[in-house]
């Protein structure tokens, strides 16, 4: 669709006014189109070069196939599949859309291992803070009140009080034993496997599992 | 909503270690994830710098200088605050969205208006917050109620002042408890003299006297019935009465609300409110409150009669009070788990099985049949095993603490024979005695439910006063207007969002002029539909002004305004009744001619005479299903029956096929001639036809004028059609 626009815009600069006037008879009656989309590539270590940003974040250097480079200062890694396959499939968007609109995809990275160490350790810090989710260590207390449930826990991030406003449906057990947690506030913690915790642990949750 | 937090006393020495003396602190809000550890850190804005500052520590500090794209990102878990600095994407702060996130957004609106416009009057913002601001809790879902500051006094005096008119049959059931508990203190006097003086008796008896006994007991006992009847009318009629008037109350105040008001909270919310929480209200003031007021009364009756008895057998009631309390307080948490448990696997076998029936024919197209019922299986042996066991469980519990209970009466038994072998008490004394210790423990098994109860209730009654007593957002002015419009219609300078930290629509000025046919055109999220929301006055702008015919909207009252505004929607809502009630929704007395009219003027007319029983076909979830298309037309004739003055399409031809459209396309051409025509389109059929195009790009007025003059200007609108053009052309290409 970067084709289209591009021709558009050339085309009528070359043929004037007479043009214009049949454009509308030629078109069979459709919608509008409302997109305005680059065309995602995949990205590897020969066309994608990623670094370090001067903020501390990433960024990103594409070669294009026409043989020019396309700088981005700063870059959005999302995993496409977060809970069942983290480490493939990562999409990369420009980092530049302003409040609330999600960057176009640039391209997507198929394996984070098919790029050296260097760039794989800057993806991970990067996916880390991005889907921040500390690993619940131990429960320490379970209160009811007021129709909301204040859990008490340590976690790999420090200790905490989170709130759930109803456990059955905020506990989330995926088939292969893990345990995902939200609260209210919008906070994830992971349990690896409920049945390692300690016995009081247990207790508290196994009911919603 | 809250934006300037207090700082903790180090991070303020810290801070002020740095700050120029005349920087003053504008913003300061937490953040609460730092190095992938959750902290309590603050980051305080002054007009010329950010301040990131963590246990007495300042991390850093950025210049607002060269600042500029601040913005937050939702993140998984949690959401980050970034700023361009110099050019260069910085995260400024980690943060857990649920309590900041609406925060940090409106930051990013007064970073802009402190960067860009050079403007350091703090921003404030309406927002409401989740969470109660006193104690951190979370308020009820969708209300601003939190259950553990609110004043309970207060809800307990509006819902006295609720019952005026019916106060007189609310006392019935306390009256009636209160003879209960006579009764129910007589009686075993009267079967302790049966069994003193006549049934143990060895000389003797008095048969008259007897037969009295006898007689007086089934007479109590007639009377105790006849005033339970009583009672349960007066309660019923009173609890039907009170909820009605309470339901009709609140159906009453949510029409009258304003869209952004509704919009807030979910249909099921509302309907929970009006349904259930007047029947958990009702529940409690009828049946549950009497019967408190019954238990208290009747144990510290029977209480101070026993001590009166025997101080000493009082004393074994007693004795097993505090176990039992215990043991039904702890098991009961386990038995309400358990039940919700069961609950829960139920309802997700129910949703299942309503997943799979509802979308059978994809199960069945796709040859998945033994995967859903092997699913299915799964789900509902779960369910059961569940059921199973908490129902083992339960029988094995409830005998348990039934004997808890009884273990008083074994002690009384014990020591009561004891007196009674040393002639200190008699076998009719002992059986009152007896009587008496059972009423004490209905009340005590009764406790443990009491604050469940109460604080259930006042929820309850919170939920329902907060919306009775909610202002509504768009009202009209002391004395609105009542114009008939003519359909100029000038926008002028109208700024409007949802939250008003996040502009929709920014700056729009618009002249329509009086039957003129315009056509919106914009991506999606460009403000289309929030622009026609505001003409129609759901909303009112936060900057700027409507105006029809030199009026500004605000001051024509809102029924004059709608009633002369005729709406189509790409989704057509079909209220349930026959196609003439839904044709004349907005003009209930049409006469059949005038039905006739707008059906033909719509091109539906045809169609509907072809229907068995014509246009007193049923339709609607229980009626006939008519297509998309149908539906459509009969949605214009609803919007053209009552002649309005202004038309307002929202993409009312997109989703249908192209032969449709073209009777539908025709409809509206005549529907709209001599009418101002809003038309939200994305065919270009639609947008051919308008007088001028108005082309919104991400809430600004990007271009606006005829077709010719856009497609001349090679604007956003001429790239549209270039790039519909091409793909129209790739297709003729295909099918050559």
């Amino acid at each position: 669709m970067a084709d289209t626009e591009k021709n558009a815009e050339v085309k009528p600069a070359a043929k004037p006014e007479k043009e214009k006037k049949d454009i509308l008879d030629e078109i069979d009656d459709g919608d509008l189109i409302l997109q305005n989309e680059r065309e995602s590539v995949p990205l590897t270590p020969e066309n994608a070069v990623f670094t370090r940003s001067a903020g501390g974040l990433i960024s990103l250097s594409l070669k294009k196939e026409d043989g020019t480079t396309e700088e981005f200062e700063r870059v959005v890694i999302l995993r496409a599949f977060p809970v069942t396959n983290p480490d493939e499939f990562l999409s990369v968007r420009e980092g530049d859309g302003r409040q609330n609109e999600r960057g176009h995809e640039i391209g997507m990275v198929r394996r984070m291992s098919d790029f050296d160490e260097e760039t794989g350790k800057l993806f991970l810090e990067e996916l880390d803070r991005r889907y921040f989710t500390p690993i619940i260590l131990k429960i320490t207390g379970v209160k009811e009140k007021f129709g909301f449930s204040y859990w008490d826990a340590q976690t790999t991030a420090g200790n905490v009080t989170f709130i759930l406003n109803n456990p059955f449906n905020n506990i989330r057990v995926l088939d292969d034993g893990r345990v995902y947690i939200n609260d209210l506030d919008g906070n994830s913690f992971l349990i690896p496997d409920a049945k390692k915790l300690d016995p009081y642990s247990y207790r508290k949750i196994e009911v919603y599992l | 909503m809250k934006l300037l937090f207090d700082l903790p006393e180090a991070d303020q020495k810290a801070l002020d270690a740095v700050r120029p003396p005349e920087e003053k602190t504008m913003y300061c809000l937490p953040f609460n994830i730092y190095e992938d550890r959750f902290v309590d850190g603050y980051m305080v804005f002054t007009g010329r710098h950010i301040y990131k500052l963590l246990e007495g520590e300042l991390l850093a500090s950025y210049s607002l200088e060269n600042a500029c794209d601040f913005k937050t990102e939702v993140m998984y878990g949690s959401c980050g605050f970034y700023g361009k600095f110099d050019g260069a994407t910085v995260l400024l702060c980690q943060f857990v969205s649920g309590r900041n996130l609406p925060r940090y957004s409106v930051m990013v609106k007064a970073m802009e208006i402190l960067t860009e416009d050079k403007d350091v009057t703090p921003v404030t913002d309406r927002t409401v917050e989740r969470f109660c601001p006193k104690c951190g809790r979370p308020y009820i879902k969708n209300s601003s109620i939190c259950p553990y500051c609110m004043d309970k006094k207060e809800v307990y005096r509006k819902l006295f002042a609720m019952t005026k008119g019916l106060r007189l049959l609310m006392m019935v059931p306390f009256f009636v408890s209160l003879f209960g508990i006579v009764c129910g203190f007589i009686v075993p006097k009267i079967q302790a003299i049966a069994v003193d003086k006549y049934i143990t008796a060895t000389d003797g008896a008095d048969k008259n006297g007897f037969l009295l006994i006898v007689l007086s007991i089934i007479v109590i006992d007639l009377i105790q019935r006849a005033l339970g009847v009583f009672r349960n009318r007066c309660a019923a009629i009173a609890g039907g009465k009170f909820t009605l008037v309470l339901k009709n109350l609140l159906y009453e105040k949510i029409q009258s609300l304003s869209i952004a008001s509704i919009s807030r909270r979910s249909t099921g919310d509302l309907m929970g409110r009006v349904n259930n929480d007047t029947g958990t209200m009702q529940g409690f003031i009828i049946g549950q409150l009497p019967d408190l007021f019954y238990q208290v009364v009747a144990f510290i009756v029977a209480l101070i009669v026993m001590l009166i008895m025997s101080p000493i057998m009082s004393l074994f009631v007693f004795v097993p009070i505090p176990l039992t309390i215990f043991l039904v307080s702890k098991l009961w948490k386990t038995v309400e788990t358990r039940n919700r448990k069961s609950w829960v696997l139920n309802t997700r076998t129910g949703r299942l099985l309503q997943d799979i029936l509802n979308g059978i024919r994809v199960v069945k197209c796709f040859g998945q049949e033994e995967r859903e019922i092997t699913r299915f299986k799964e789900s509902s042996v779960r369910a059961s095993c569940q059921d199973e066991s908490n129902a083992k469980l339960f029988d094995t519990i409830f005998p348990l603490i039934g004997f808890a209970i009884r273990f008083g009466s074994y002690l009384i038994l014990l020591y009561g024979n004891y007196k009674l072998f040393q002639g200190e008490m008699t076998v009719g004394a002992l059986h009152q005695f007896n009587s008496y210790a059972n009423i004490i423990y209905g009340p005590l098994l009764w406790v443990t439910f009491i604050p469940r109860n109460i604080s259930n209730f006042l929820t309850s009654a919170s939920k329902v006063f907060e919306i009775l007593e909610e202002e509504p957002e768009v009202r009209d002015i002391g004395l609105p207007i009542d114009i008939r419009i003519e359909g100029d219609i000038h926008v002028k300078n109208v700024t409007f969002g949802y939250e008003t930290y996040l502009p929709v629509l920014k700056n729009v000025t618009a002249d329509i002029k009086q039957g003129e046919m315009i056509g919106i055109v914009g991506h999606s999220g460009s403000g289309k539909t929030t622009l026609i929301n505001l003409i129609m006055r759901l909303y009112d702008p936060n900057e700027g002004e409507i105006v029809i015919d030199d009026v500004n909207i605000k001051d024509i009252s809102q029924e004059a305004l709608r009633s002369q505004i005729g709406v189509v929607l790409q989704e057509t809502l079909l209220f349930s009744g026959t196609i003439r009630e839904n044709i004349c929704y907005a003009k209930p007395n049409a006469t059949d001619e005038e039905v006739i009219e707008a059906a033909k003027t719509a091109n539906a007319h045809d169609f509907i005479m072809s229907l068995p029983e014509g246009y007193n076909t049923l339709v609607g979830e229980k009626g006939y299903s008519l297509s998309g298309g149908e539906r459509q037309r009969i949605a214009i004739a609803r919007a053209v029956i009552h002649n309005p003055r202004i038309l307002i399409l929202d993409e009312a031809t997109a989703a249908l096929d192209t032969e449709t459209e073209k009777l539908i396309q025709d409809a509206l051409n005549k529907l709209a001639k001599n009418r101002t025509t809003l038309a939200i389109a994305h065919r270009l059929s639609t947008l051919r036809n308008a007088d001028r195009l108005l082309v919104l790009d991400k809430g600004r007025l990007a271009e606006f004028g005829t077709h010719q003059e856009l497609l001349d200007r090679k604007g956003i609108y001429y790239k549209l059609v270039m790039a519909q053009r091409k793909m129209a052309m790739a297709a003729k290409e295909l099918d050559a």
